[in-house]
């Protein structure tokens, strides 16, 4: 399934680009994960989620399949196995970077595959869950941000 | 318009006689009865499967795939194995050369593929939901828990998710076969010598006639009996125990025997009571034997009973084919052929009688018309889904809904009335016994007589003016009227046509009676209910048989070793096929009781008769004492004074074969509103009468009759089996799943008319399945006829509001376009989620 969002931040688009392609700084702004390890190119982790009535923790990797550090556009591809047997998650995530005002609007696609109990029980919140998540996760950049955490 | 009313007056005036509700005198066939195992039933204070506790017992959990296709890379059991609590782990490796093939008793052709079908998947998984290994552990929880412990590599595969696609062969669902196709059946009228050539009837009809084209959409099903599966397998003793939450305890036992190579003397499986079925515990399944396995493998007993979300994902589903139809006429409204090509949805596998259920509807197109010239044509296919079996109906439904449907669509074209347009094509009930095109003989019915009541009951007349007048004002909610005359073909079976369609049983049924000292009588049958009544409909049919008081009666069922031969409850045969061999038992206990009555009487056999339980001698008047059957029994049980050579026992056997399918009828009729900016429809009124000949209990036929109505409902309205691009079931749950509840429904008017069976001495027909038949059609055409003058004429099952509103848009007559955010959750390219109308309207009209 498709998840489309959108947001905008207060800072440039360099600024904006150099904190999310920053993994190990960016991965602890997501509600529930942590990245365990990351260079340049990969990462490592685990995400807690709850989606309705399942909770399940993927373990996975994830590495960058493209990355126009120029046009601020990346794809990040990362595939998850959920812990007690709760079936299997991949993610492919396209993120661009477009000027908007003084700041800098981030568009994220995210193709999703998600198999076992929690496409089975929670496909029908997936939309609702991310969306909550991913406002969280815009608060924290934000800070970040402002505290100037994201300058190079 | 007119419905022809001779010989309606009988049938309605018979009618009465059959509706006695005082329980004090007179005959108890026909009596409505309360349910003698209500009580129990009700209150769950019984032998429910789930509620049996054995000393020492183990609990089994399942580890299930949650890839639609995938090979098995690894599996790692060691956290599993040391959970506390946990006795075993068994995954396929470990019982693959113990395990067998779960048994298909129906291969349709001789050349019909299929892969094997193991318990628990050895290297690869073909649907999501698949076993691929089990715990077996001290508690439910602690299984459940080292269920979770499994950790299991997998390398997923493309999977075949469409049926459509598959049929193709784009994706294969079991590369090893080389293609999906699994079988191609064929019945054709003229090949057949029942019929005429089904081509030349189009190519007339294209020429100078009308030819309907369409094709139609029979989603995917789950038969959501209320008491999930449950089994308990004991090894102790001599033979294993098997209790199990299933339909078909005689023919479990002898698949298991085939299966798992163990004498099948050494099995006894008994189904104790049993919490709906549906069909969809007419199985073997995987858990059966993988229960078996376990508790052989610990010696101890083991239980296993499935969660909600676990039965929903693995337990057979149901329906699932696309109809390609053709309907060939004449410009006046008669019928001279069709044609009918499926593709049949069998999921990963096939079980009992998955291949089966497409051929049960293939005679029963034509339903209750007389057009000369028929095809049918069916393919059956895998895809990596939940395999499909038998639900209620069981290809029947499939194919009531498509000649409704299109005789619909037939009296819309010529612009005339549905029902006229149905009688000038219908069996009139003096050409009964009738031999349809398909060569089945019906054996007796009255279209008119139920269809003239359905109109009178329904306001048919008044209704329609109404919508005359809701269209001219141009109404928001629009008001349509549906119509479904259906009939079925049930009491499976006569044995020579299984054989004939290659079926691997029989179809009779076994029935014993037992005389006891005390005057008690117990029955015993092979037909065993799964909550339709059997223990009180088989009580009113022996007391009236042997003059003994209802409640002297006790019926015994469901366990192979108290009843040892029998074929169980499918297929609306219980009563006319079970029920008969019954009446059989019964009348051979009275035969074998007349040369004691002439002792006792000193008499002549030839002499005697028997009424009311007593013999006594013919012509002898008033005064004269008669000798009563359970006296006679008591003087068996002495054995003190018997005549010479005869043996000390009453009791009786009996085994029929019924010589012909019962066709039960009913004219439904139903009126639906539909709201045409919301999409949003409402049932207004629905009025069912039907013809299931002789009634022996008018409160369990009521039971019934209402039961599959909102079954047959809930296919037109909310139901269905949704899958994601990855071939997860995302209807998992009763949250998406939209099962309805009386809360949805509204009172039904039922009535019956009586064309008694000639195929059987109760005169009796099915009615299990025929509510959940007849209403599928009448709502779906009380909401197209609705959105008729907006240029509609199909809309998608399950017709919820989204369908109907997307359809209207889709007309050219709706508003404006939704914004996303209201759009469903579900994506548009997932398979299964069939875009509204588009088929039907692409169908196009001659």
């Amino acid at each position: 399934m498709q998840l489309e969002h959108s947001f905008v931040v207060p800072a440039d688009p360099d600024t904006t680009w150099a904190l999310l392609t920053d993994l190990k700084t960016v991965g602890g702004c997501f509600p529930g994960a942590t990245v365990t390890e990351a260079d340049a190119e990969t990462f490592a982790g685990n995400v807690k989620v709850k989606l309705g009535p399942i909770a399940v923790t993927y373990e996975g990797t994830g590495r960058f399949v493209e990355r126009d550090d120029e046009a601020h556009r990346a794809v990040i591809d990362g595939t998850g196995k959920g812990l007690r047997g709760l079936g299997n998650a991949g993610a492919q995530v396209t993120m661009q970077l477009v000027p908007d005002g003084p700041g800098t609007r981030v568009d994220v696609l995210t193709e999703l595959n998600i198999t076992g109990k929690p496409a089975q029980f929670g496909r029908g919140v997936m939309q609702s869950v991310s969306d909550k998540l991913l406002g969280q996760f815009v608060g924290c950049v934000e800070n970040k941000l402002a505290a100037g955490d994201g300058t190079p | 318009m007119s419905i022809s009313t001779e010989g309606v007056a009988e049938v309605v005036e018979e009618r009465a006689d059959v509706d006695r509700t005082d329980e004090s005198s007179g005959p108890e066939v026909g009596k409505a009865r309360r349910r003698k195992e209500d009580q129990r039933l009700i209150t769950g204070r019984t032998r429910w499967t789930d509620n049996l506790q054995l000393p020492g017992m183990l609990h089994v959990a399942t580890v299930r795939s949650p890839y639609a296709h995938a090979t098995i890379t690894g599996m790692d059991t060691t956290a599993a194995t040391s959970s506390p609590g946990v006795v075993a782990v068994l995954t396929g490796q470990d019982v693959k050369d113990s395990q067998g093939s779960l048994p298909c008793a129906w291969p349709i052709t001789e050349d019909q593929k299929a892969p094997p079908h193991p318990a628990i998947a050895v290297d690869r998984v073909a649907f999501s939901g698949e076993v691929v290994a089990v715990v077996v552990a001290r508690t439910a929880a602690a299984a459940r828990d080292g269920a979770e412990l499994v950790d299991v590599d997998y390398d997923e595969l493309p999977a075949a998710l469409d049926l459509r696609e598959s049929a193709a062969d784009t994706t294969l669902a079991h590369p090893d076969l080389g293609t999906n196709r699994s079988a191609h059946w064929v019945f054709d009228s003229a090949e057949a010598g029942t019929g005429e050539d089904v081509e030349a009837a189009i190519a007339q009809a294209r020429e100078d006639g009308v030819l309907i084209e369409r094709e139609y959409r029979q989603q995917r099903l789950i038969p959501s009996f209320m008491e999930p599966r449950s089994v308990v397998v004991d090894p102790t003793g001599e033979q294993f125990t098997m209790w199990s939450a299933t339909q078909v305890p005689h023919i479990l036992r002898l698949m298991l025997a085939l299966t798992l190579d163990v004498p099948e003397s050494k099995v006894r499986v008994i189904a104790p009571d049993v919490g709906g079925g549906f069909g969809g515990k007419l199985q073997v399944t995987p858990e059966e034997v993988i229960t078996f396995l376990a508790a052989r493998h610990t010696g101890k007993p083991c239980k296993w009973t499935e969660t909600r979300s676990e039965s929903l994902l693995s337990a057979h589903h149901g329906r699932d084919q696309w109809q390609k139809l053709t309907l060939a006429a004449t410009k006046d409204g008669t019928v001279t052929g069709l044609k009918v090509e499926l593709l049949a949805d069998m999921g990963a596998y096939l079980g009992l009688v998955t291949p089966g259920v497409p051929i049960l509807g293939a005679f029963m197109f034509n339903a209750i018309y007389k057009f000369p010239a028929y095809r049918f044509e069916c393919t059956n296919v895998f895809t990596n889904k939940t395999w499909t079996d038998a639900y209620r109906g069981a290809g029947r439904p499939e194919a009531t809904f498509a000649i409704e449907r299109l005789m619909d669509e037939l009296a819309a074209e010529l612009g005339r009335d549905p029902l006229e347009v149905r009688e000038q094509n219908w069996i009139r009930h003096e050409e009964f016994p009738f031999t349809s095109v398909c060569g089945l003989e019906y054996d007796s019915g009255n279209y008119e007589a139920a269809t003239a009541r359905a109109k009178e009951l329904f306001g048919y007349d008044e209704l329609r003016a109404e919508q005359a007048r809701r269209r001219e004002s141009n109404d928001r909610v629009q008001l349509g009227l549906g119509v479904s005359t259906f009939t079925e073909m049930c009491g499976l079976a006569p044995s020579r046509v299984l054989g004939s369609l290659s079926y691997g049983a029989g179809g009779w049924e076994h029935a014993s009676v037992r005389m006891l000292p005390s005057g008690k009588v117990e029955v015993i049958t092979g037909s065993s209910a799964h909550g339709q009544g059997h223990e009180t409909a088989w009580s009113q049919i022996v007391a009236d048989q042997l003059g003994v008081p209802f409640e002297d009666v006790e019926v015994l069922h469901g366990d192979t070793q108290i009843s040892h031969k029998g074929l169980d409850t499918y297929g609306s045969r219980s009563l006319v096929v079970g029920g008969q061999a019954v009446v059989k038992a019964a009348q051979k206990v009275i035969e074998k009781a007349r040369p004691l009555a002439a002792h006792v009487l000193e008499a002549n056999m030839d002499d005697l008769e028997f009424s009311s339980g007593t013999f006594t001698v013919k012509g002898a008047g008033e005064g004269q004492e008669g000798v009563s059957i359970t006296e006679l029994a008591l003087k068996t049980f002495a054995a003190h004074d018997l005549p010479d050579g005869m043996e000390p026992s009453l009791d009786a056997d009996a085994t029929f074969d019924p010589v012909n399918f019962s066709f039960p009828h009913g004219t439904h009729l139903c009126a639906m509103e539909v709201d045409t900016e919301t999409g949003e429809s409402r049932m207004r009124s629905y009025v069912a009468v039907d013809d299931i000949g002789n009634v022996v209990n008018p409160l369990i036929v009521e039971g019934q009759v209402h039961g599959g109505l909102v079954q047959g409902i809930a296919q037109a309205l909310w139901e269905e089996a949704v899958y994601d691009e990855q071939g997860t079931l995302v209807s998992g749950s009763f949250v998406d799943y939209t099962l309805p509840t009386t809360a949805d429904t509204i009172s039904f008017v039922t009535d019956r008319t009586v064309s008694p069976s000639t195929s059987n001495d109760l005169g009796a027909k099915g009615v299990g399945e025929a509510g959940c038949i007849a209403s599928t059609p009448a709502v779906v055409n009380a909401i197209v006829d609705a959105l008729r003058p907006l240029g509609i004429h199909d809309v998608t099952m399950p017709c919820t509001p989204e369908r109907v509103w997307r359809t209207i848009q889709d007309s050219g007559s709706g508003g404006g376009a939704t914004l996303p955010d209201a759009q469903p959750h579900f994506d548009e390219g997932a398979p299964n989620q069939d875009q509204p109308a588009d088929a039907g309207q692409e169908g196009g009209q001659a």
